[in-house]
């Protein structure tokens, strides 16, 4: 009898569940039918509104292809020889570190036919490139070794980007399997993908923030790979994007240029959502706020703004569901937000 | 689009390699896990209950304190341990299923003590006084004990079960939630959260919850079966 009740029981919370997954989409498609009208109106000065028009999505790209916001991702090999030390801040010496996968791997990645198949990625699914190969790129030609008992394993830190618009699931099979390694990826934020490798626990990072990597060359992290010139090899390129209500209340879309629409924002007191998370996309944003306003990673610098600065501390597309739940601002890569949108924005 | 529902059914009609990968490794670790948690743990629950010495009510509160370890914390410790600058980096554990479960059973098994403890403490005097009057040696009164609690145990493997396959903070720690490898259902909730996916994080939810419920169904009828 009491199972019967508890096996009951089961099946409402189940249908309950059932219930709140059919009431979304029918929730959202009554804002469907108001917003509808507020994308046309700005439709007319503005080209490439028809995708967002049709969507749930209000939150759209205001400001892309600034230079300001170019969005370049670097691999770089992590050196066994580097000066690790453990959470007490003593040497430690011994490190494992499989530099033969990490050569293999970026020569890989560097090779024209991997080259190639980035450039086209997403290029079928969104109609847009969401990455771009570096013209200045050093494209390898030499031999690669395939892997050994030893080598096979080989520990990817990266950031949550490449990870989350596919990317590497794209690229890294074909890797895989046409030399005989497994890539282990964890992805995180920059900062925190660049910690993992000084803990050792990485044998190369890809990541995107010109001023952590440089950091991370100069403390001896790094190592020149087989092949190449310098420690940083920058190989493929996008754009952020930053995006905002389809009103834009700050103007955003007409200021000059990102660091105007960004001083725009600030002016307003208009909200504005950061990462927070010391990721790249987070550091980037940071380079972009007037100086005056003083705003760093930490807590304090920002702590007169709260009330329109939000640090969320979150991945890109928990920032962006947010964003758009807040009307706010927010700055994001394109492939991210592609993703985003094309989900429709529905969670 | 659509209900969170309909993409579970799908995913799950599908079978999807890397769903049924997940799915492999959450049983593997949280099976593991809960089953040493429960080899460490009862017996030492049933001893520390049934027996009376000097510093057991010190012992009790520590391992009390010890099942609100935030799990975070734990998997902090660990990666610290096992990392590749750490002391115990040699044993190349890190990103691996094993360090999980050596994680799970540091978080379960003071649940499973606390739980047995509490539940012999209460049958303890019964049963020390009939085992006193059949006669019984110290060793089967222990056995007397043990047998006494079947009904217990599993209840207490389900709590154990439970709490192995719903944590996240350690697990992700440690694990890495790295692709075909460590990734299991709570991780990659949380990765598909991160990403904003939320509907796919609800869908791997459901079929959570519905593995769950299934092996409380068989643990249960099982339970009644040799409690009876």
């Amino acid at each position: 009898m009491k199972k019967i009740v508890s096996l009951l029981l089961v099946a409402v919370m189940l249908l309950g569940l059932v219930a709140c997954g059919a009431a979304k989409p029918a929730e959202t498609q009554a804002p469907e039918t108001t917003a509808a009208p507020a994308p046309v109106e700005t439709a007319a000065p503005a080209t490439e509104a028809p995708t967002e028009a049709a969507l749930v999505v209000d939150t759209c790209i205001l400001k892309e292809a600034d230079d300001k916001m170019l969005n370049t991702y670097t691999a770089i090999a992590v050196n066994p020889e580097a000066p690790f030390t453990d959470a007490d801040g003593n040497a430690v010496s011994d490190v494992a570190v499989n530099t033969a996968g990490a050569d293999a791997l970026i020569q890989w990645l560097l090779s024209q036919e991997a080259l190639d198949m980035a450039g086209e990625y997403g290029v079928a699914e969104y109609g847009e490139h969401l990455f771009y190969v570096k013209d200045n790129a050093p494209v390898y030609a030499g031999e690669i070794a395939p892997a050994t008992e030893e080598t096979k394993v080989i520990r990817l830190s990266t950031t949550t980007s490449v990870n989350d618009s596919g990317l590497l699931g794209y690229l890294l099979p074909v890797f895989e399997s046409t030399y005989g390694y497994t890539v282990e990826v964890q992805s995180a934020g920059t900062g925190k993908a660049i910690n993992a490798a000084k803990f050792g626990n990485a044998d190369l990072i890809l990541v995107h923030s010109k001023s952590q990597e440089e950091a991370f060359v100069e403390e001896g992290f790094a190592r020149v790979v087989d092949g190449f010139e310098a420690e940083r090899i920058s190989f493929l390129y996008n754009y952020f994007v930053l995006c905002g209500p389809s009103a834009d209340p700050a103007g955003v879309k007409d200021s000059a240029s990102v660091l105007d629409a960004f001083a725009a924002i600030a002016d307003g007191k208009y909200t504005f959502v950061s990462r927070g998370d010391g990721s790249g996309t987070h550091t980037k944003e940071l380079s972009l706020w007037p100086e005056a306003l003083g705003i760093t990673k930490e807590a304090e610098s920002f702590a007169a703004y709260t009330d329109w600065y939000v640090s969320a501390n979150a991945g890109m597309g928990a920032c962006l569901v947010m964003a758009e739940e807040m009307g706010a601002y927010i700055l994001t890569d394109k492939a991210t937000f592609l993703t985003f949108v094309a989900n429709d924005g529905v969670m | 689009m659509g209900s969170a529902l309909q993409k579970a059914i799908t995913l799950i009609l599908s079978a999807d390699a890397e769903l049924l990968n997940i799915l492999s490794v959450t049983a593997r670790m949280s099976i593991q896990s809960s089953l040493l948690a429960l080899l460490l743990g009862v017996p030492l629950g049933v001893w520390l209950g049934a027996r009376k010495f000097p510093g057991r009510n010190a012992l009790v509160v520590l391992n009390r304190t010890l099942m609100g370890m935030p799990p975070v914390v734990c998997g902090l410790l660990f990666y610290m341990l096992f990392s590749g600058v750490g002391p115990l980096r040699h044993m190349k554990l890190l990103f691996t299923v094993k360090i999980m479960v050596m994680a799970q059973v540091v978080l379960i098994t003071p649940i499973v003590v606390g739980n047995m403890e509490t539940y012999v403490a209460g049958i303890a005097p019964a049963i020390r006084e009939t085992a006193k009057g059949l006669g019984l040696s110290s060793c089967k009164t222990f056995l007397l004990m043990c047998g006494e609690c079947v009904y217990q145990i599993f209840s207490v493997y389900l709590l154990a079960f439970a709490r192995s396959i719903a944590e996240v903070g350690a697990v992700s720690m440690v694990g890495g939630a790295i692709a075909w490898k460590t990734n299991v259902m709570t991780t990659a909730i949380m990765q598909y959260t991160n990403r904003g996916s939320f509907s796919l994080g609800i869908a791997l939810g459901m079929i959570l919850l519905a593995v769950s419920l299934l092996v409380n169904i068989v643990i249960s009828l099982l339970q009644r079966r040799l409690s009876r």
